[in-house]
């Protein structure tokens, strides 16, 4: 097949479309009244409720540490008090992206556009990194002074061991979770789920850009 | 400053002068029909969002390319959004009498369609510009790559696509 049949090919197609295709105009003109509602209006209710359960989650750890703070045990408040950062940051990083991504222009040239999209969107694994840090603190914050007075050398073997691989667990994870390693099968699997089918893709596609921007 | 319905007009007949470009975009990246139907939804209202930012330095051709190959690409998954937010027209928008595909013409294109539909998104692209006789500048323009190597990326998808048109023939 040469290059002109392909062409010939692809004409014969738009001569059939102009004998065919019609365009509603009244439709066509109904779509400049619409009211565009505002980027935040207009979030997805799963990415709304995620982000509100988000908050919600953290007003409750802050309102935690302050009603206990002068009952609780060290452990449960600085173990509150970090998971709380930790989600507060990642919450923060969540919005940022999403207001990034709504202002990308989408009339530049593709590549340039796909490039920043794809990378905002893949991004959202920094969420994944920081959440995975709290691990330790949740093998921590039940720990109180009883446990120092009463607690048996198997209950501190086994305390320590799961201390020791939740931390081990969260910094691995901190650092392996990269695009580097998107092929990796722990990696699959852990961004296997329909929420982060988006960012999947993401990282695919900017396999793509890459790809393009190299002039070979 | 033009008047509203002076814009909503133009803007019409703009839309209406580049048809064809939308639908062969619409038909190359989505196979079924109520996908299409919201796809070329979402790219009109993103080409009406930014008719105001329209320089006009470029062609409407190369405006229209842009947004309509990046909505494509990155703002389909996002039409069930688009739903809620704008509330759904209903009738299409663009329509094509009863498709024919008795004849060998017919059936020759579907094969190119075909062979199109299964290359990557940029890809996708890029063979598109191609097909529509665009010159390599201004396909560097739209795409935002050097036109050496537009000339390069074109050869290789070109390659691919012949093949795949080979594959689905000989089916």
């Amino acid at each position: 097949m040469q290059d002109t049949d392909l062409i010939q090919l692809w004409k014969s197609y738009d001569k059939k479309l102009e004998e065919n295709l019609a365009i509603n105009r009244q439709n066509t003109f109904e779509i400049t009244k619409l009211k565009l509602k505002s980027h935040l209006v207009s979030m997805k209710p799963l990415k709304m409720f995620t982000i509100i359960l988000g908050i919600l989650w953290v007003i409750f750890l802050d309102s935690l540490i302050v009603v206990l703070f002068h009952f609780a045990s060290p452990f449960l408040l600085i173990s509150a008090g970090l998971v709380s950062l930790l989600n507060k940051l990642a919450i923060g990083i969540y919005i940022y992206q999403m207001a990034l991504i709504s202002e990308v222009n989408i009339d530049a040239p593709v590549i340039s556009t796909q490039d920043k999209l794809a990378r905002l969107k893949s991004s959202t694994i920094w969420i994944a990194r920081i959440l995975f840090l709290q691990i330790p603190f949740w093998t921590i914050f039940y720990w109180n002074s009883q446990m120092f007075e009463n607690g048996n050398a198997l209950l501190w073997t086994l305390q320590i061991l799961i201390t020791i691989s939740g931390t081990y667990l969260a910094l691995w994870l901190f650092f392996n979770i990269k695009y580097e390693n998107k092929d990796k099968s722990w990696f699959k699997l852990l961004f296997s789920g329909a929420g982060w089918n988006p960012v999947a893709e993401s990282i695919k596609l900017l396999e793509e850009v890459e790809d393009f921007k190299d002039e070979r | 400053m033009v008047h509203s319905a002076e814009k909503s007009e133009l803007f019409v007949s703009v839309i209406e002068a580049h048809k064809g470009i939308l639908f062969k975009i619409t038909n190359s990246y989505c196979k079924n029909a109520e996908d299409r139907k919201d796809l070329l939804q979402e790219i009109i209202i993103q080409l009406w969002k930014s008719f105001d930012r329209y320089d006009s330095h470029f062609k409407f051709s190369t405006w229209i390319y842009r947004i309509a190959l990046n909505v494509s690409i990155t703002y389909f998954r996002k039409a069930n959004r688009r739903k809620q937010v704008y509330g759904a027209i209903t009738d299409d928008i663009l329509w094509m009498s009863e498709e024919n595909t008795s004849n060998t013409l017919e059936i020759e294109i579907n094969y190119l369609h075909h062979s199109i539909s299964e290359l990557k998104p940029l890809d996708k692209a890029l063979m598109i510009l191609y097909l529509e006789e665009n010159s390599y500048k201004d396909i560097a323009l739209i795409m935002g790559i050097s036109e050496t190597n537009v000339g390069t990326k074109i050869n290789r998808i070109k390659a691919a696509l012949k093949e795949k048109f080979s594959t689905i023939k000989t089916l």
